[in-house]
């Protein structure tokens, strides 16, 4: 059961990353990503991970995407007219996917694929990933230093966009 | 207090913020500069980027002051986030160094732009902590979370002049291939942890991929893991965008042109180095179980790296296109220093002199270029530096020294860096790598003296081509900046003495 729902979000999760690459329409491509998103937030469910699932589909499908829609509206970008695939273009794309074929193939013959073993978990345990506490315990404890230091990535990442959308008379710059 | 959260709060005290200081330090400097933006009156606020270099100034001395705190070796610290070396000392002061020189060229070059200053120092102070917390990171969490902060600071200081096109063509390039960069990454990064799983040591904790030292154990047990290996070939391919390496360098030209000079010195210097601070550790203590992926990579990359970046270097005319292309080529010595690294292990050390030697010459080198470039910063020519020599002997004299320590002549410090580097690639037994190398440092010198040449004669009169940049009077603290750079690059290549013994014995 798990194994077909795996398969299942899993499809539904590349086709609908490939429309968001090929749609011409960026208001549908933005649509495309969303279904993406909560394509990727099965996989999480799948996995006991049910906050990051919920937090994928608040966040990330909610609200950033419902902005990148504001935005496409607001700017109201048409279609417009894309220049067509070029030959080399094709040519390189080809070369491409071989030579990461190859790379994959040579790690493949050098290791063999199914090397891993099963990881050990401590039996009995809830995964981690499924109580919010967790969550909470850790982010004040192992990893309170990250998140003082994305803390001052969002300060900087704010004043980033003053800087660079607001608009400065010549006085202000002194 | 309930009993349950006791184990918490002991966890949460072994977080030593001591260890941290000078990060710390950085951080609440950056504060106090937006609070004194608010609350100086406007005749004052000239004085902020001041207390900025003075105050960075006063935790570089700490830092040096307290050089061999006790947390140095003594494992890791923060549950296992941080890990404080001898190398990471070095890559703290480095990265401090870099930051003041910075914000030296800052004080030139901000006053011709119309934009906030403050934001500047800011974002270049909260930049350089990342890093130094990058330096000693010993967790894929940290690491990643310290890198992301480094990249989105420079994002915004790529493109901090926006009014020029140049600049804005540099910043949407260098935002979607770091993001780019950042996935490959992070994609390597997961698979490792997919990998190794979660690994339960003798009192139950549970240690996962993320961490270091559990990383290491789980390679040396398990050779030739296909998750592990796809996994190490994309972090060092996301590392490889970091430092500029072949195949991963297309963005350097272009942006190292757009972006603002003293953005581009940090770029060239910083943020290279901040890319080796990641690999060294990485590719010498985590990854060395599988040298036999690692170090043909790695060895492809090098000698690619070193003749794409002087080949392309060649053909060059805008001097910072020039600088970035060359920029490049010195990202392939300092690879080839890490390969040497897995069977010598002083070639670490080379890999920190040369870091230094390279620190000193280039924020001598983009000190001059700060200074002659106009208000039109991406469009700096080489024939803007006709007859420097005559008009300008001080800043010609210093360009001449930075670039011949670039291009590695007797006996200026970017000599003794790539002299040992180069024996320790010797030493190795990397005999092919060596003779691309030694390549490369020639096709170096008829650039980087064809620029010097420039400099010392008139160049033809050219009524089409008026000379942009500004000839005025070298500011102070700019030309006392570039005077001490240029006798430390001289004085470091007679005499290595103590600083030469402590990285080299690292």
């Amino acid at each position: 059961m798990a194994n077909a729902l795996f398969y299942l979000f899993s499809f539904f999760t590349l086709i609908t990353a490939v429309g968001v690459v090929v749609n011409k329409n960026t208001v549908n491509a933005a649509l495309c990503l969303l279904l993406s998103l909560v394509g990727v937030a099965g996989l999480f469910a799948l996995l006991d991970a049910y906050l990051l699932a919920a937090l994928l589909v608040l966040v990330y499908a909610g609200a950033v995407v419902a902005l990148f829609l504001f935005i496409v509206m607001l700017l109201d970008v048409q279609g417009g007219v894309r220049a067509p695939f070029q030959r080399t273009t094709a040519v390189a794309g080809t070369v491409g996917l071989a030579v990461l074929v190859a790379g994959l193939a040579a790690l493949a013959g050098r290791s063999g694929l199914a090397s891993t073993p099963a990881p050990a978990t401590a039996a009995g345990a809830a995964p981690v990933g499924a109580v919010l506490k967790h969550y909470a315990e850790m982010l004040f404890t192992t990893y309170l230093l990250p998140v003082q230091v994305v803390g001052f990535l969002l300060l900087i990442a704010m004043q980033g966009v003053i800087v660079l959308s607001r608009k400065f008379a010549a006085e202000d710059a002194k | 207090m309930p009993t349950d959260l006791l184990p918490l709060v002991e966890q949460a005290g072994r977080n030593q913020w001591l260890a941290i200081a000078p990060e710390l330090m950085l951080g609440l400097i950056a504060l106090l500069l937006l609070v004194l933006e608010l609350v100086l009156p406007k005749a004052q606020r000239g004085l902020i980027p001041g207390i900025a270099i003075v105050s960075q100034i006063a935790v570089l001395v700490a830092l040096i002051i307290n050089l061999s705190t006790p947390y140095i070796g003594a494992g890791p610290t923060f549950n296992g986030l941080l890990q404080h070396t001898g190398g990471g000392q070095f890559l703290r002061i480095f990265f401090l160094l870099a930051s003041i020189l910075t914000c030296v060229l800052g004080t030139v070059s901000l006053p011709r732009q119309r934009m906030p200053h403050i934001e500047f120092y800011h974002i270049l102070l909260v930049v350089t902590a990342a890093m130094m917390l990058l330096a000693q990171a010993n967790h894929f969490v940290m690491l990643f979370v310290a890198l992301e902060t480094v990249t989105v600071g420079l994002y915004i200081l790529v493109s901090y002049y926006r009014d020029n096109p140049l600049t804005l063509e540099a910043g949407l390039k260098y935002l979607i291939m770091g993001a780019l960069s950042s996935g490959i990454l992070l994609f390597g990064i997961t698979l490792l942890y997919g990998a190794v799983g979660a690994v339960p040591d003798a009192d139950g904790r549970l240690h996962t991929g993320f961490e270091y030292q559990t990383l290491a154990r789980f390679l040396a047990t398990h050779p030739g893991n296909f998750l592990a290996s796809a996994g190490i070939v994309l972090v060092l391919a996301g590392v490889a965008f970091k430092i500029g390496a072949f195949p991963f360098q297309i963005w350097v030209a272009d942006v190292y042109q757009g972006a603002p000079t003293p953005v581009t010195a940090f770029l060239a210097v910083a943020s290279k180095a901040a890319g080796f601070a990641v690999l060294l550790p990485l590719a010498l203590e985590v990854f060395p179980s599988y040298a036999s992926l690692v170090i043909p990579i790695l060895s492809a990359m090098a000698a690619a790296t070193i003749l794409f970046g002087n080949i392309a270097a060649l053909t060059q005319f805008n001097v910072k296109r020039l600088i970035g292309l060359s920029g490049v080529a010195h990202a392939g010595y300092l690879l080839l220093g890490v390969i040497a690294g897995f069977s010598q292990p002083q070639a670490v050390g080379a890999v920190y002199f040369y870091l230094f030697a390279y620190l000193l010459a280039s924020f001598a080198v983009f000190g001059v270029m700060t200074q002659l470039g106009g208000s039109d910063d991406a469009t700096q020519d080489m024939d803007h530096y006709g007859d420097l020599a005559r008009e300008r002997p001080f800043l010609a004299a210093v360009l001449a020294i930075g670039l011949g320590s670039l291009a590695g002549i007797p006996p200026l410090a970017g000599f003794m860096g790539k002299l040992v580097i180069f024996t320790a690639a010797f030493k190795a037994g990397h005999y092919g790598l060596l003779l691309v190398a030694i390549t490369g440092v020639v096709l170096s010198i008829y650039y980087y003296f064809g620029w010097i040449k420039a400099a010392c004669f008139p160049t033809n009169p050219d009524p089409a081509t008026p000379v942009a940049n500004t000839r005025g009077p070298v500011h102070r603290g700019l030309g006392l900046a570039l005077g001490l750079l240029a006798i430390a690059s001289v004085l470091l290549g007679f005499y290595q003495g103590a600083l030469g013994r402590w990285l080299l014995g690292l």
